[in-house]
């Protein structure tokens, strides 16, 4: 990658979102348009401004982002769909990025969408052996690292129940969220049983919806005042040794990595944005199942392997705590629109440096880092800062 | 496994003999002794490039690393058998972590640093009868 100096510098004119929810009525493009509209109507731009667009979905299937072009208006720009598991979104952004930033355009859009399908979904993120011996639940998966995370430092059950009720409780401060009502810490851990240790409760709801955004250089900005540089878009997909359950990958015995993949992301991000865990005044990290906000947490380097549960629990992840974590309600609270979930979370920190983020504003916030990870695997880290 | 009913393996090449003899296939690496398991049909090298394995009759016996038990069908239709089911990682002495289902215990008694032997077993039965196997690592407890 060139280093920051020799890219041009990328902001986020603006976002549009819909609320996340199930929309039995509404097509995949319909919920996608919304959002673009909303992202222009923010940045105060003409659709025929917008040079180009790049749009993310999982299940979506072929020419979805083309659907939703369709409903803002055909310029014929190029439009390239994107589908990189749960990082779809983040990809797209990347891409989108990365097109402003490289000098090939001055507008582009990025947008994250998805409407869950119905019945089975035939999985390609597994081997059909592994399909076959029913290798391919995803809190199972979470629960094998679960389980070694527990036994490595000691953390409970009631740890990572703990990271439930503080994204449902934020998540009741956020009118766009799945789920807006806490829980408590008894509902959590008497909820059913799904692959032990997990419970329903620590699982986030799936979800559908879209978020877009309209990024450009800053020559083009409408309103200085309101834009959000992107410091560092970065992707890594899996580095050799390092298990991935979630895509049937164990750890190799005799080579383990040097460096794990989420970490190698977050490394590379910092490098980039030329800062370092210590600057963040918000973050959303990735916490598709509830114990893996804990973990993601320490690989991000917000503090040592194993702390997390000690630093939850003095209240350092909560809204007005040191480092704000999932001030939106996460994945657990806002749902999990796969291939919208990375744009999801980069609504909530642009809201968040912007200031507008309501009753669930996090103080002085000036720097945010969006976290997700996905099958593939994949991990995406995004920068953004005021 | 009754007398008389058709047996067919869920994948060919898995493993190798049946009963006590019974061992997973998987592929060594010439140059870098990497071992993969499932074997792997191109003989390229993922950790090294180097174009070398060969096939490689793993230990039957390991250490459980890491277990989970299931209490949902998996989506997608492609698993078969009984639900609740268990599974996690074997560690086998050859250096390499298989993912495996478990067997022939009680749910509640497998553990991490268990022993565990390989056994060959129904996974589920098709509608004319057929049982099919695969294989399974039974926890020592
Ligand atoms: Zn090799």
């Amino acid at each position: 990658m060139k280093p920051p100096g020799e890219t041009r510098e990328v902001v986020v004119a603006g976002i549009g979102a819909t609320r996340w929810g199930y929309y039995p009525d509404r097509e995949s493009y319909e919920l996608a348009a919304e959002a673009i509209i909303d992202a222009l109507k923010d940045a105060e731009m003409e659709w025929r401004e917008v040079e180009t667009a790049f749009c993310g979905s999982v299940y979506q299937g072929t020419g979805s982002g083309h659907q939703a072009v369709r409903e803002v208006g055909l310029t014929g720009i190029p439009v390239v769909n994107v589908e990189n598991a749960c990082s779809s979104g983040s990809s797209a952004f990347r891409l989108a990025y990365q097109a402003v930033a490289s000098g090939l355009h001055d507008v582009a859009l990025a947008v994250g969408f998805e409407k869950m399908p119905k019945g089975p979904i035939p999985s390609t993120a597994f081997r059909p052996t592994e399909l076959q011996m029913g290798f391919n639940v995803q809190p199972a998966n979470y629960a094998l690292e679960t389980l070694l995370y527990m036994e490595k430092y000691g953390a409970t059950e009631e740890d990572f129940s703990l990271i439930t009720v503080k994204n449902r409780k934020n998540g009741a401060l956020n009118p766009h969220a799945r789920f807006q009502k806490p829980v408590t810490l008894e509902e959590v851990m008497n909820s059913r049983a799904v692959a032990g240790p997990l419970r329903l409760l620590h699982c986030c709801p799936l979800a559908d919806g879209a978020a877009g955004f309209i990024l450009c250089t800053r020559k083009k900005l409408r309103s200085k005042s309101r834009a959000v540089t992107v410091a560092a878009s970065v992707l890594t997909s899996g580095v050799y040794g390092e298990a991935v359950y979630q895509c049937g990958m164990v750890d190799s015995v005799k080579f383990p990595p040097a460096e794990g993949m989420v970490e190698m992301s977050a490394r590379k991000a910092y490098q980039f944005a030329g800062c370092g865990p210590e600057d963040m005044d918000v973050i959303q990290v990735y916490d598709s199942m509830a114990p893996g906000e804990l973990w993601d947490i320490e690989k991000l380097g917000f503090c040592k392997e194993g702390e997390a549960p000690r630093l939850l629990r003095e209240g350092v992840f909560d809204i007005n705590g040191k480092i704000p974590a999932n001030t939106d309600g996460g994945l657990i609270s806002r749902g999990h629109p796969l291939g919208a979930t990375g744009c999801g979370q980069i609504y909530e920190v642009v809201l968040q440096l912007r200031g507008e983020a309501g009753p669930r504003q996090a103080k002085e916030a000036k720097t945010g880092l969006c976290h997700t990870m996905g099958a593939g695997p994949n991990s995406s880290i995004i920068i953004l800062k005021k | 496994m009754e007398c008389g009913k058709k047996t067919v393996p869920l994948r060919e090449e898995l493993w190798t003999a049946s009963g006590d003899q019974a061992g997973l296939i998987g592929s060594g690496c010439t140059l870098c002794g990497e071992i993969f398991f499932p074997k792997k049909k191109s003989a390229f090298c993922p950790h090294c490039q180097h174009e070398g394995l060969q096939d490689a009759t793993l230990g039957s016996r390991g250490r459980i690393t890491t277990f989970t038990m299931v209490h949902q069908q998996p989506a997608g239709g492609f698993y078969k058998g009984p639900v609740p089911y268990a599974y996690g990682v074997v560690q086998l002495p050859d250096g390499v972590n298989v993912e495996t289902l478990f067997t022939g215990c009680r749910p509640d008694e497998i553990r991490t640093g268990l022993e565990a032997r390989l056994a060959i077993e129904k996974l589920y039965e098709e509608d004319d009868g057929t049982e099919v196997l695969t294989y399974k690592f039974v926890p020592t407890v």
